[in-house]
């Protein structure tokens, strides 16, 4: 087996996933790296720790009434799932779909957008935008509630057109309010009882009753709307189809794809004023949502069977966000083989490191890249893959020590055992300068008399490696 | 036996969602004490130092206190799991983060901890169900050890039983157990899809159910109560209903639930006159196209009248049953149809 091939496939599973053990990326190399990216968009039959498991012993993930529970069971998803790909793209749509506590106030419908985003997240564009439109959560984060007919609320048909799809500079004014007039009506069911209780942060009697959509007729402006240059009685769907048929709105989700799994972009409101970094990528991007009638599946074939994702210079050029460092240790270190309370814990540090999910810091999201890092961030992050790869009982660690030093046994040379380790930890490729850092603390005279001892320097390595530049990226 | 559907008739609900004083949160368990004083655990939220408590109340409402908080020094909690009482109305509850059993008075004084963790024999590795036995005697769903254990009061090891499988005998993550009349273990073998019943020295006797959303059958049960005739009652967990089964194991009577406002909760909906004025106008019981209508759990999120994790059930001296949803932080009462 190629080494190329094996780095290969690594790199694809840093992006398309959280990382891989070795052991994972052998058996993803032995089926071929095209058939591991039909495998990643098409899971079949994804496994994982299960609903019924973590609702056992997490009692508060099966009511998520409150603000942190859905991130846990998230994380959960994230480090135990067999479809990884299906948890970053429910981020990827998180990032750009921002939708937060703090104004919903209704752990449970949050919970419920990231399940319509693992339902329709890799299907076609107009379904999922028709969902998110329908989306409870969606509705009160963003006030469409108030969008009625003959007194429009334009927050939801703004933020639609302007983040959701096609981005400013493609739509004028006029556009907002026809598009606001086609939603109106499109509400929660129980309007003022379940918005009362959210404004009032109520769980009394008996806890938060999940929302449902309901559209009303009667509050549906269902006159003629020019949108877009199109004209007729438009509903929120008709609104959509036109959305999507927009160039622009291609471009947009093409920019977000390749900013989200080959390199940093600069920040969306610029967007309209910087041109793409790789604007042939983008073509080959918006040629697939075309061909395909807007499935994103499609397009994520594309991306990842491209050069343009394959190529040498934008390996390890990510930062990782802190879901993606977070959950990627800890399916390394395979502490969560059931259900502990630990993962409070987990999710928190991910907190501290800047990404509460379910919280983003506005209806923008996250800023991605290297705004992830500042001095506070990246001690939290160095701090946290330290403490995980230290603790040499956690059983994923263990197996990971056991084959460095089964390949290796206790004498092995500095550098075969930098290379051993980094192997383990996901089969990472380093710079020299990483190399020789790592060398240089392989070589140093350490007391390893004991088994024990051996065992510390190895996950001291680890360590080490994970504060590298290289592990901090993807 | 011809399948009697109104076997159990609903008659209240006592409750209200609180993190402090009267009323509960995310309630795993309730015991009824001898005093007729319900003893009701609250897990409340994790990461969270509010809210762990034991409320005391009874069945009209009236409240009592709590005792208890989170932490892990005498008497207190982190995963409060199950309760018991005994014959001199000690009550006795698992901790399935701390591996303990702790044991409080009747007023909720705390009076001893006991519990090693461990796999070993007489040590506990996330102890959850716990039920007294006719002699002081305590049984413990000893449930990452895919066993039951039982106790003297004091936690003197006395019988272990079981082993992790599926067969006849073994289990897999037991949760709620309870002692039937003739001094039998019934054991809610939650990772089995079924209950099975031991005799008094472990040996085995029955197995009830089998996987699915059917009568006669379970997904996850939590809980397990059985009455003087034999007839079982089993927290249907997964599947967010109550069942009832004869003392053979035929199929008796599904409870979905149909809670209403209890006095804690009209009391409060009386004092916050907008949000009671709203729920008024409210429809409570939508039509809903739901993206998954055969998820019990999806249902119950939406329509607050149902079980939603209805974790616990038990029976009173006068054969009324208690529901205790963690879910919906309160307990439905059923009694037997005259």
């Amino acid at each position: 087996m190629g080494t190329d091939n094996i780095a290969l496939i690594a790199h694809l599973m840093r992006r398309a996933g959280f990382g891989a053990t070795r052991t994972e990326i052998e058996a993803y190399a032995a089926q071929g790296y095209d058939a591991t990216v039909e495998a990643l968009i098409n899971p079949a039959n994804p496994q994982w720790m299960g609903d019924y498991m973590i609702r056992r012993f997490h009692h508060e993930q099966s009511g998520m009434m409150g603000p942190r529970a859905n991130g846990e069971n998230w994380l959960y998803r994230m480090i135990t799932t067999s479809a990884p790909l299906l948890e970053k793209m429910c981020l990827f749509w998180h990032s750009i779909f921002a939708t937060g506590y703090p104004k919903v106030i209704h752990g449970k419908v949050l919970w419920d957008q990231i399940n319509m985003f693992r339902r329709h997240g890799m299907g076609r564009f107009n379904t999922l935008l028709v969902e998110l439109s329908k989306d409870p959560a969606m509705i009160v984060w963003l006030d469409n509630q108030d969008n009625h007919k003959g007194a429009i609320n334009e927050n939801y048909g703004r933020e639609l057109l302007e983040l959701f799809s096609m981005g400013v500079g493609n739509y004028s004014e006029d556009d907002i309010k026809a598009c606001a007039r086609a939603f109106t009506g499109w509400t929660i069911g129980n309007t003022e009882y379940m918005v009362l209780r959210s404004e009032r942060d109520s769980d009394w009697p008996y806890g938060r009753i999940a929302w449902h959509f309901e559209r009303r007729a009667d509050d549906h402006d269902a006159g003629e709307k020019t949108f877009l240059g199109q004209t007729g009685p438009f509903d929120g769907e008709d609104i959509i189809d036109i959305i999507c048929q927009q160039e622009s709105t291609a471009r947009f989700i093409a920019r977000h794809l390749y900013h989200f799994f080959v390199a940093d972009e600069p920040p969306v409101p610029s967007w309209p004023y910087t041109p793409p970094r790789h604007p042939e990528a983008i073509e080959r991007l918006v040629q697939a949502y075309f061909d395909s009638d807007y499935d994103i599946r499609s397009m994520l074939r594309v991306l990842f069977n491209a050069d343009f994702f394959k190529a040498d210079n934008i390996r390890y050029e990510k930062v990782k966000s802190p879901a993606e460092f977070t959950a990627g240790i800890l399916r390394l270190t395979g502490e969560f083989d059931r259900p502990r309370r630990e993962m409070l814990n987990r999710a928190l540090q991910m907190t501290w490191m800047g990404q509460q999910l379910n919280n983003p810091p506005s209806v923008e999201g996250w800023h991605q890249g290297t705004a992830w890092i500042d001095t506070g961030t990246l001690v939290e992050r160095i701090n946290f893959a330290s403490e995980q790869f230290g603790d040499v009982k956690k059983p994923g660690v263990k197996a990971m020590i056991d084959k460095v030093l089964a390949d290796n046994g206790n004498a092995a040379s500095g550098e075969h055992l930098v290379d051993a380790c980094l192997d383990q930890m996901g089969a990472i490729t380093v710079s020299d300068k990483t190399r020789s850092i790592l060398t240089q603390f392989a070589l140093q005279r350490h007391d390893v008399s004991t088994e024990e001892q051996v065992r510390e320097k190895v996950a001291n390595l680890f360590r080490l490696a994970a504060a590298s530049h290289e592990f901090q990226r993807a | 036996m011809a399948i009697q559907t109104d076997f159990l008739t609903y008659r209240l609900t006592i409750g209200l969602s609180t993190m402090e004083g009267r009323g509960f949160y995310y309630p795993s368990d309730t015991v009824i004490g001898h005093n007729h004083h319900l003893y009701v655990l609250n897990r409340s939220l994790e990461g969270v130092d509010r809210g762990i408590r034991v409320t005391m109340c009874d069945l009209d409402s009236a409240y009592y206190g709590t005792f208890g908080s989170y932490g892990e020094s005498d008497g207190q909690f982190v995963w409060p799991s199950g309760g018991a009482v005994d014959a001199q109305g000690h009550i006795y509850i698992t901790d399935e983060y701390l591996h303990r059993v702790s044991a409080f008075d009747a007023s909720g004084t705390f009076l001893a901890t006991w519990g090693v963790h461990g796999s070993g024999a007489g040590q506990l590795e996330g102890p959850s169900g716990i039920a007294c036995d006719g002699q002081g005697n305590l049984y413990v769903s000893d449930t990452h050890n895919h066993r039951i254990q039982k106790f003297s009061a004091s936690g003197n090891p006395l019988l272990c039983f079981g082993v992790q499988g599926s067969g006849n005998g073994q289990c897999h993550l037991p949760w709620g157990l309870t002692v039937g009349p003739n001094g039998d273990v019934y054991v809610a073998d939650w990772g089995n899809d079924r209950i099975q019943r031991f005799a008094s020295n472990g040996a085995f006797v029955a197995s009830y159910g089998e996987p699915g959303r059917g009568h006669g059958q379970f997904t996850r049960p939590a809980s397990v109560a059985v009455d003087p005739e034999g007839y079982m009652y089993i927290a249907d967990w997964g599947n967010e209903r109550v069942q009832v089964l004869d003392p053979d194991g035929g199929f008796v009577q599904n409870l979905r639930g149909e809670a209403t406002l209890s006095v804690w909760a009209v009391n409060f909906l009386n004092v916050n006159k907008e949000e009671g004025a709203a729920r008024a106008r409210a429809n409570l019981e939508p039509e809903i196209p739901l993206s998954d209508p055969d998820d019990p759990h999806e249902v119950s999120s939406h329509i607050e009248k149902y079980f939603w994790s209805p974790m616990s059930v038990k029976l009173d001296e006068a054969g009324q049953l208690y529901v205790t949803e963690s879910n919906r932080h309160r307990i439905q009462i059923y009694g037997r149809t005259a």
